[in-house]
């Protein structure tokens, strides 16, 4: 008898072929006309803070790798991501210590002392820009950080210029302008249509879910038009709302971040409504020009708490005694 | 295997394989000279066994192990023991395997024993459990049972087997005087019968009920059966049976007929077989032909470190010999190339969510596996709904982060019936 050794495992003995891999690079490919459009708008200066961001990201994931003794993780591309959303978060001209800084707070405190991959309670690189922005708030001021460039537009962040200077200042940026990239402000979250086409090619792929980046869109947009209908002198339109700042890289990279995000339908709903209702309330009544950052941190921490809400289970027998 | 198409919105959709219009003739494989037994009970080496090595069996001839011993099996050929050992599946479960050297020099058209069958179920499962199909006698029979519906399955509950759909397009008469004989024979008010969609054969069942299953998996598997057509759910760590249900399949309807009428069991089970290109054989085996025979026939080639899969890519099992005997209930049989074997991981679950999305059963996978990596069995059950599961493999077909869910729940599942009965 010749017997061969075979490969001996539990069913399914089938799979999609998916893998984080493959999910991590599509979200990078994702990225990509954000980030294109960015280049050519900033030049050099934005390619060295996306590269060195990346980069960064993923040496101190490899670093802790090291540290802790564990399997090197890089490879499934988690860290390359987290460290690409972070750099388009930030202005062309940042300084390479603050880029690093933030990727350490992203990387180890975001994301690897929880457990890795998965385990992270809050977006990583929110949580990296959240200290960067209570540390040095003057660096990640559009204004000030973008004083040496000349551009074709309204030379004023927005969102900065509403805050301080009243809503009549909407008046300065077009919509259209918004939309087509034409503002002042960081490197991968100014053109709004190349991250809304990223945003739904990874809907359609079925990477991110498609109900919290709706909801979240309806919640900036009712609060936003609620806003302006009780004061259109203070609060600027909702449309304004959706096209500056980071609003659009929330909803289609930030918010729905994988394990800092609900998975069930209501829940879904429940929690891209608070974020964008949050981001408006933040912005027309809080200190800081973009409250994003902050905004989806929160929702994060109520994502545990409103993910309860899930459907019955097939047979669940409640047992209420 | 099916990949992932590459705008997925949705959650996946597996297509049950339809049987083609006018289906081939399945080959005949003929019969080995040693053939494998497997007998639901283990070794007792306190206990003085009816059976040796070197006993004469004869064909048709019950064997079981001890006195008094309920499971048995019948021997399919004429020969001599030639081994009794044990064998243990894969979670475990010790039983026995039984090789008979069959007597070539006795004529092979030999007619098998006849039994002595009378018009009760006790007396068809005194001899006719190990038919092909593996009716349920044993449940059938058993003194509480509460079965007042039986439906007999013409749907194969796996994906790429045709083998149900082959007989109840072949053997409709028999399949129709089996449900009469199982009428009879039960006590059970109904038997109605399911039928894949794109089969047309439901007119020719004259009054049974039938009812038609989608061709998307997993709608043949029995759970799902009783919620879209019988308007049941199935209460979670219930089984079918529980709740007045049998699902016998066509195959063994028609063995049962077959065994009424010439009063004897018949051996040949009908398989079929995927090779690793895909291509798809049927073929007419007898029970406890050792596979390998089956592959050689085909000229499939088993490598080290291939797959070898009995039941069906989603719930099915791997066998770790290609001397694993063809059995009643085994419809299926998968054979995967080593290069086209998909790795699993280590990774913990990133929250992706597409297994919720997948379940049918609407169980929690994300956080439920959670509680399985840890051994939190009990927390599992109580919060997560683990006994829910309705064991059809999608979590894990779906997951991105690899993880082998379906092998955790199975897991769970058993801890858990292990757990209770310590108490």
């Amino acid at each position: 008898m010749n017997n061969n050794k075979l490969i001996v495992s539990h069913a399914p003995f089938w799979h999609d072929g998916d893998s984080l891999f493959q999910m991590n690079l599509n979200i990078m490919i994702a990225t990509l006309p954000a980030i294109i459009f960015g280049i050519i708008q900033f030049g050099a200066p934005a390619v060295g803070v996306l590269a060195l961001s990346c980069s960064s990201a993923m040496a101190w994931e490899l670093i802790m790798n090291l540290v802790s003794k564990k399997r090197i993780s890089i490879n499934d591309l988690d860290s390359a991501v987290i460290g690409l959303l972070f750099g388009m978060m930030l202005p062309a001209i940042t300084p390479w210590w603050v880029v690093i800084t933030g990727t350490f707070v992203a990387i180890i405190i975001g994301k690897m002392i929880f457990g890795g991959i998965g385990a992270n309670p809050f977006n990583p690189a929110l949580l990296g820009m959240a200290i960067l922005m209570l540390s040095w708030n003057q660096l990640l001021d559009f204004d000030t950080a973008l004083v040496n460039f000349s551009f074709d537009f309204t030379e004023l962040a927005p969102l900065a210029a509403v805050k301080f200077q009243g809503a009549g200042t909407a008046d300065l940026f077009p919509i259209a302008d918004l939309f087509m990239g034409k503002q002042v402000g960081a490197i991968g979250s100014t053109f709004g249509l190349g991250i809304i086409i990223g945003g739904i090619f990874l809907i359609l792929r079925g990477y991110i879910r498609w109900e919290i980046s709706l909801s979240f869109i309806l919640g900036i947009v009712v609060t936003a038009f609620m806003f302006n209908m009780v004061n259109a002198d203070e609060y600027a339109g909702p449309m304004f709302h959706l096209f500056s700042g980071y609003t659009l890289m929330g909803a289609f990279f930030l918010a729905t971040e994988n394990s800092s995000s609900p998975v069930n339908k209501i829940p879904m709903f429940i929690y891209g409504f608070l974020g964008g209702f949050m981001i408006i309330l933040m912005r027309n009544i809080g200190v800081y020009p973009d409250g994003t950052v902050l905004a989806i941190l929160l929702i994060n921490l109520v994502n545990p708490i409103i993910d309860n809400i899930r459907p019955k289970a097939l047979g669940k027998v409640e047992n209420n005694a | 295997m099916i990949k992932r198409s590459f705008f997925t919105l949705t959650q996946p959709k597996l297509k049950y394989d339809l049987i083609e219009p006018d289906p081939k003739e399945p080959e005949s494989i003929p019969v080995p000279s040693s053939l494998i037994l497997l007998l639901n009970e283990p070794i007792d080496s306190t206990r003085q066994s009816l059976i040796k090595k070197g006993t004469c069996v004869k064909k048709g001839e019950k064997i079981c192990l001890y006195d008094g011993s309920t499971e048995y099996t019948i021997s399919p050929v004429a020969g001599t023991i030639s081994s009794i050992d044990t064998y243990s599946d894969d979670f475990g479960n010790i039983s026995t395997y039984i090789i008979i050297k069959s007597n070539q020099s006795q004529t092979t058209d030999m007619s098998a024993l006849a039994y002595d069958l009378k018009e009760d179920i006790a007396s068809a499962d005194e001899y006719l459990r190990p038919l092909p199909g593996a009716p349920p006698l044993a449940m059938l029979a058993s003194e509480d049972s509460k079965i007042n519906t039986i439906v007999i399955t013409c749907a194969d509950s796996d994906l790429l087997s045709t083998t149900r759909q082959y007989i109840a397009v072949k053997y409709l008469d028999k399949i129709k005087e089996g449900a009469l004989i199982l009428k009879r024979l039960s006590n059970a008010a109904k038997i109605c019968a399911i039928v894949p969609q794109g089969l047309k054969i439901q007119a020719d069942f004259d009054s049974m009920q039938v009812v038609n299953t989608a061709n998307e998996y997993p709608s043949n598997l029995p759970a799902m059966v009783l919620k879209d057509h019988f308007n049941t759910i199935l209460p979670a760590g219930k089984t079918p049976s529980d709740v007045g249900y049998c699902f016998i399949s066509a195959e063994a309807v028609v063995s049962l007929a077959n065994a009424y009428k010439n009063k004897t069991a018949g051996f040949e089970k009908v398989l079929t077989i995927i090779g690793k290109q895909g291509n798809k054989y049927r073929v007419k085996a007898t029970i406890g032909t050792p596979l390998r025979k089956i592959f050689n026939q085909f000229s499939i080639h088993i490598n080290d470190q291939d797959r070898i899969v009995i039941g069906g890519p989603m719930t099915g099992f791997a066998t770790f010999t290609p001397h694993h005997p063809v059995r009643p209930d085994m419809d299926v049989v998968i054979v995967q190339d080593r290069d086209h074997i998909p790795e699993l991981s280590d990774n913990p679950c990133v929250n992706c969510g597409k297994c919720i999305q997948a379940c049918p059963a609407g169980i929690p996978v994300n956080m439920l596996v959670r509680y399985l990596e840890v051994d939190q069995y009990e927390e599992a059950a109580d919060k997560y709904d683990l006994e829910s599961c309705i064991e059809c493999g999608l979590c894990a077909y779906v997951c991105t982060a690899r993880i082998p869910l379906y092998q955790y729940i199975r897991l769970g599942k058993h801890e858990i019936l292990k757990l209770r009965a310590d108490i």
